[in-house]
């Protein structure tokens, strides 16, 4: 297939599957006193009534809720995919386990609707070298399920 | 805060300008104390908000205005700089630490933004998403809880536009009426935000000189004393749904509890105040203030827009000098423009714009969306 190495445009945010058909998944933290769900990773609870120092690492995702969206009528800024040039999506997307996550979206704005589904995908940003630098976006649960 | 006031205030006017920083500073500041009527002599300390600055710039515009040993601090909140350099001086007057204090900002953000944006290349996941995005953000989910449409926000951001014409310190005069369809033709930036209801770049500098509220009356008996009744500051605090990734629009709640923070210190409520500046980088926001701020109740904003209620002579004008959107918004000086038209409102001397016997005004800035800054100024 001559699927190309994938790196991600900053470590220690979501995940690359080995098997490229496989959503990605983001890398967030639990409080394990409080239970409370972050993203990205952090060390100490942010809850002003909690504060604990005990948090650990777990995988957000790959769904989510969309809370808002937008379309933005500019080059995604540092991205040689011709897809990106003439404008790329934002969304707000509710994970599962809480936290609102805000990363760029694929298609159109005419595929986005509040509340709908949707699933992370990896979306090539530019090659560098014998890879390609990949950010995590999201786009519509196809029709019957994920 | 009983103590303090508004001794004077100067600009630079904002702009597109090929003048370096230490000129347009150096302006601002003089006319600043020439409007005190006061000289350099007489400044005690000096608090300097300047975004993106290289080591020491602030110690070293200030050898602009002579060299008196004064002490000199920088401070640095991104959009709400100014207004945080103000706090700052207002609070060691009140102290009893000074009793002059001359409060300076001003920056470049034409060449701001091309330093910040060499190599292109984003290095964080944050980096790829553009900052009129996350407004957009706001305003899509406002359309669907409360029936929003982008006409609201042209005609706030028209308003805005129409203000600045009244000022000669506005970055942005339209020679001719600006009109909501105008705004809703421009260039579309983030849906539903076009270009015309977006801040300009700019360039700019602005003073204001806060002192011990008895020498404002001694040192220019012939007009009003402004004094500084509340200065809060407060950055966000933790509730679900909050973003931590990239920049971000502000919670609500902070600006609500930074806001009823400052009603308490100056002992009014929203329902006392003439005149209001608020951060309008982008429309959307200037119409979530409204509700944020109390001038009107949840959910009442688009109502209000329609009956002109935040437009000069209207209930409650909002943005009377164009605003972030027409009077421009440079980042360090911006906030010092609110005070600079506060204070001229509140004296009776901001001309065509002038609302008539304005007493209380409230000067609201946010800061990388992350810190909110109210001060509130009164007439005696």
């Amino acid at each position: 297939m001559g699927e190309k190495r994938k790196i991600p445009i900053k470590a220690g945010y979501f995940t690359i599957p080995e098997n490229a058909s496989d959503p990605p998944r983001l890398l967030g933290s639990r409080c394990q006193r409080c239970g409370e769900h972050y993203f990205p990773r952090r060390a100490i609870c942010a809850k002003a009534s909690c504060l604990a120092e005990d948090l650990v690492d777990v995988e957000l995702g790959p769904q989510g809720t969309l809370y808002s969206f937008t379309f933005v009528h500019m080059p995604l800024f540092g991205s040689s995919n011709l897809e990106h040039m003439d404008g790329y999506g934002v969304g707000q997307i509710d994970l599962p386990e809480g936290p609102r996550v805000q990363l760029p979206l694929a298609g159109r704005k005419e595929d986005y609707y509040i509340g709908q589904p949707l699933i992370a995908e990896l979306d090539k940003l530019r090659e560098e070298g014998d890879a390609d630098v990949v950010i995590v976006r999201f786009r519509p649960v196809a029709e019957g399920g994920a | 805060m009983r103590d303090v006031a508004v001794l004077g205030v100067g600009m630079y006017r904002f702009g597109m300008w090929d003048v370096p920083n230490a000129v347009m500073a150096r302006e601002a500041g003089l006319a600043a104390l020439r409007d005190a009527n006061l000289s350099f002599r007489d400044v005690q300390a000096a608090y300097v908000g300047h975004i993106f600055a290289p080591v020491m710039s602030a110690v070293r515009v200030m050898k602009e205005f002579g060299l008196t040993g004064l002490p000199v601090q920088h401070v640095e909140n991104a959009s709400a700089t100014g207004s945080a350099a103000f706090r700052e001086a207002c609070l060691q007057v009140a102290a009893g630490t000074y009793d002059v204090v001359m409060v300076l900002g001003f920056d470049k953000m034409t060449t701001m933004i091309q330093q910040s944006t060499q190599g292109t290349a984003p290095e964080n996941m944050e980096d790829a998403i553009l900052p009129a995005a996350f407004f957009a953000l706001w305003a899509t989910r406002r359309m669907y809880e409360r029936g929003m449409k982008p006409e609201h926000l042209a005609k706030i951001a028209a308003k805005n536009w129409n203000n600045g014409a009244l000022n000669p310190m506005a970055q942005r005069q339209p020679q001719e009426p600006m009109t909501p369809e105008r705004v809703l033709r421009s260039r579309m930036v983030a849906w539903p935000l076009t270009t015309m209801m977006s801040c300009p770049m700019g360039d700019g500098a602005a003073c204001a000189i806060v002192g011990r509220a008895d020498l404002a009356k001694r040192l220019r008996p012939d007009r009003p004393v402004v004094r500084v009744v509340a200065s809060a500051l407060q950055t966000e605090k933790y509730a679900p749904g909050h973003l931590f990734m990239g920049p971000i629009v502000g919670p609500a709640q902070m600006t609500i509890d930074t806001a009823a923070q400052a009603y308490n210190e100056a002992s009014v409520g929203p329902e006392d105040l003439d005149l209001v500046q608020v951060h309008d980088a982008f429309a959307i926001e200037e119409l979530e203030y409204y509700e944020l701020l109390g001038l009107c109740k949840p959910g009442e904003a688009e109502k209000c827009i329609e009956n002109g209620d935040f437009e000069l002579g209207g209930r409650i004008p909002v943005s009377t000098d164009g605003g972030l959107i027409a009077r421009g918004h440079p980042g360090g000086p911006t906030g010092l423009a609110q005070i600079w038209e506060t204070t001229l409102q509140l004296r009776g001397e901001a001309g065509k714009r002038q609302i008539e016997g304005a007493r209380i005004g409230l000067c609201h800035m946010m800061g990388g969306g992350s810190v909110c800054v109210i001060h509130i100024l009164q007439r005696d």
